[in-house]
């Protein structure tokens, strides 16, 4: 009789166990399963979120008054527009997103206006992002709110700044702060207006430093920018980074905690039920001692009901965590959901792999120990 | 030939030792049929277990023909038990989950070939169980599930049968069943240790040894 039949007619008779067993790897497989699958879309939303919180990162020229800026957000000094290229060639230092701006506070038609320029969003080479700014056109301008409700402008219309003639490529919807008074257009095209060829107001960068060990990131930011940029300054709109730092964090955390937790709850469960097992058949391990089976079939046994339930278990709980990633995920995740929590397959594979392992981890003492049980003593047990 | 030599099994606990055995100086030659007779926790099953390879002794010497038998590695010492040993015990243990044909063959081992299945089933009509072949254990009588057992036991055509108070779950009828399969085996040239504390086994015996307190109470 082989070691396979064997384990498949112990398995029909103590159905209860095994199902117990399978039960403890299908929650585990399937909360994996369903966790990777949707926190798929949890990460796309929330870079998503973080986008819509803005740049935390403001690189401006040194000479800058501060109070003034904090109170405007805006600086009549400016840097050569070459900073932004030297800093995202800058060995070192890490970014996501970089954003040459020139701004400047106007009177335009009986209006104090902002009229803000904007180039084309740097990313680090080779990687694909959204752009947190959608780009401008050379020769477009979008509008504030009220400057497009009281002065009557739409899209389409062509307006005329300083001489120079822009078409309104879109009217803005109310935000309710700065940008309706804001007239966004091309960074060539503000320069022009201005006068201020190939200068900059400010680079706005989205940072990477959030996690350093210390309690200070910007100084490092300060200390490698510094050396590059000589007459920048770097500010730090601390409450935006620490926001994208800390759900960032949260994010990790669930899955550093909870998979951990699942991992080693549900293991616990199989090495109990498996360790219930061997005492069930203490005398059947006995017997089979007795009639010359050696310890590597009695472990073979039992490490490969392990392994059974942890490819049964494998399959079932990659169905059912898919499913409940597809049924609820979007619930959840109403954004992105739909075209990012899709069936994983790969994580079927790697299920299969790791799942018959844990089990088998899981079982192995118990194994062990039906090993090292006596024939004579059990088989004197009436 | 089973030679047993100034054999001691000592069970150590917290409540102190127990001597099993002590100092047990045995021969059992080929073909003979020994009773082991003593009361309750004389030692008989430990002498069993330790002549069988799966007790070994605090001291002393096992050797079955040419083999002194904790000599052997833990895997040589089951492979000469699987090939030269049958068991027979009082609770039967077999496997609940298997079928009588099942139960039998699982005295093959883990491959088991046709000849063996043949040679099962003969087993299982020549001792009567032939209607039963696909019964499990839990559906089967004391005396059945006994003669399973000593199918079982003599799958592997041993030379010896270790009966541990193979009749003392069975009625009257069925031990003399029994009985009579073991003296069969015994007339065909095997030997047989039957281990008891009753007398029911004595007129098939060739020998008989008292046993108390783990010693030989009347060695001959």
């Amino acid at each position: 009789m082989s070691i396979l039949s064997l384990i498949y007619k112990e398995i029909i008779h103590r159905k209860f166990n095994f199902l117990l067993s399978l039960l403890a790897v299908m929650t585990a497989v399937a909360l994996f399963i369903s966790f990777f699958t949707a926190g798929k879309a949890s990460n796309r939303e929330t870079a998503r979120l973080m986008l819509s919180m803005g740049f935390n990162l403001h690189i401006i020229p040194n000479g800058t008054d501060m109070n003034e800026f904090l109170l405007t957000g805006l600086t009549d000094k400016t840097m050569p527009e070459g900073y932004l290229k030297k800093l995202a060639s800058q060995k070192g230092f890490s970014y996501n997103h970089l954003l040459a701006i020139l701004h400047r506070k106007i009177s335009w038609r009986g209006f104090e206006v902002i009229l803000t320029g904007l180039a084309p969003e740097v990313c680090p080479p080779g990687l694909k992002r959204p752009p947190m700014v959608n780009p401008i056109e050379s020769g477009t301008a979008y509008v504030g709110y009220i400057l497009a409700d009281k002065l009557g402008l739409k899209e389409g219309d062509t307006i005329e700044i300083k001489g120079k003639a822009l078409k309104i490529a879109k009217c803005l919807f109310e935000q309710g702060g700065v940008n309706d008074i804001r007239i966004q257009c091309h960074l060539k095209d503000a320069q022009e207006i201005l006068n201020l060829h190939d200068q900059i107001s400010e680079i706005q960068a989205v940072d990477c430093l959030c996690f350093v060990s210390t309690n200070d990131p910007v100084a490092i930011l300060r200390k490698e920018i510094a050396s590059v940029l000589p007459e920048a300054r770097i500010f730090q709109m601390r409450p935006i980074a620490m926001a994208r730092a800390q759900q960032r964090q949260m994010v990790r955390n669930v899955f550093a905690v909870i998979m951990p937790l699942v991992v080693v709850v549900c293991g616990a469960w199989i090495g109990v039920l498996a360790m219930m097992n061997v005492r069930d058949r203490q005398q059947e391990i006995g017997i089979m001692r007795a009639l010359g089976y050696g310890s590597g079939k009695v472990t073979a046994m039992f490490l490969g009901k392990a392994a059974i339930i942890g490819l049964v278990g494998a399959t079932l709980g990659f169905a059912i965590g898919t499913a409940l990633a597809l049924n609820f995920g979007p619930d959840i995740f109403k954004i992105t959901a739909k075209t990012v929590i899709k069936p994983e397959l790969p994580l079927l594979i790697k299920s299969l792999i790791f799942a018959p392992i844990f089990a088998a981890v899981s079982s192995f003492i118990p194994a062990m120990i039906a090993v090292t049980y006596d024939p004579a003593v059990t088989l004197r047990e009436e | 030939m089973v030679v047993l030599e100034n054999v001691v099994k000592t069970y150590r606990s917290r409540r102190g030792d127990v001597k099993a055995l002590d100092d047990i100086n045995l021969q059992i030659e080929r073909g003979e049929f020994v009773v082991i007779c003593g009361p309750s926790g004389s030692g008989k099953t430990t002498l069993l277990m330790t002549i069988a390879g799966m007790q070994r002794p605090t001291r002393g010497k096992v050797t079955i023909g040419q083999n002194n038998l904790y000599a052997l590695s833990s895997r040589a010492r089951a492979k000469f038990r699987a090939e030269n040993i049958g068991f027979v015990f009082q609770m039967f243990h077999l496997i609940p989950y298997l079928n009588i044909i099942e139960n039998v063959a699982l005295a093959g081992g883990a491959e088991v070939d046709k000849s063996k299945k043949a040679q099962a089933n003969e087993l299982i009509e020549q001792f009567g169980l032939a209607g039963r072949n696909y019964h499990k254990p839990p559906e089967l009588s004391a005396g059945e599930k006994q003669r399973t057992a000593i199918a079982r036991a003599l799958l592997n055509q041993p030379k010896i049968v270790l009966a541990d108070e193979p009749t003392g779950n069975l009625d009257p009828d069925n031990a003399a069943v029994v009985l009579g399969y073991l003296s069969e085996f015994h007339h065909k040239g095997g030997t047989v240790i039957f281990a008891t504390h009753g007398t029911e086994a004595e007129q098939f015996a060739d020998r008989i040894i008292h046993l108390r307190n783990g010693r030989i109470d009347n060695p001959r």
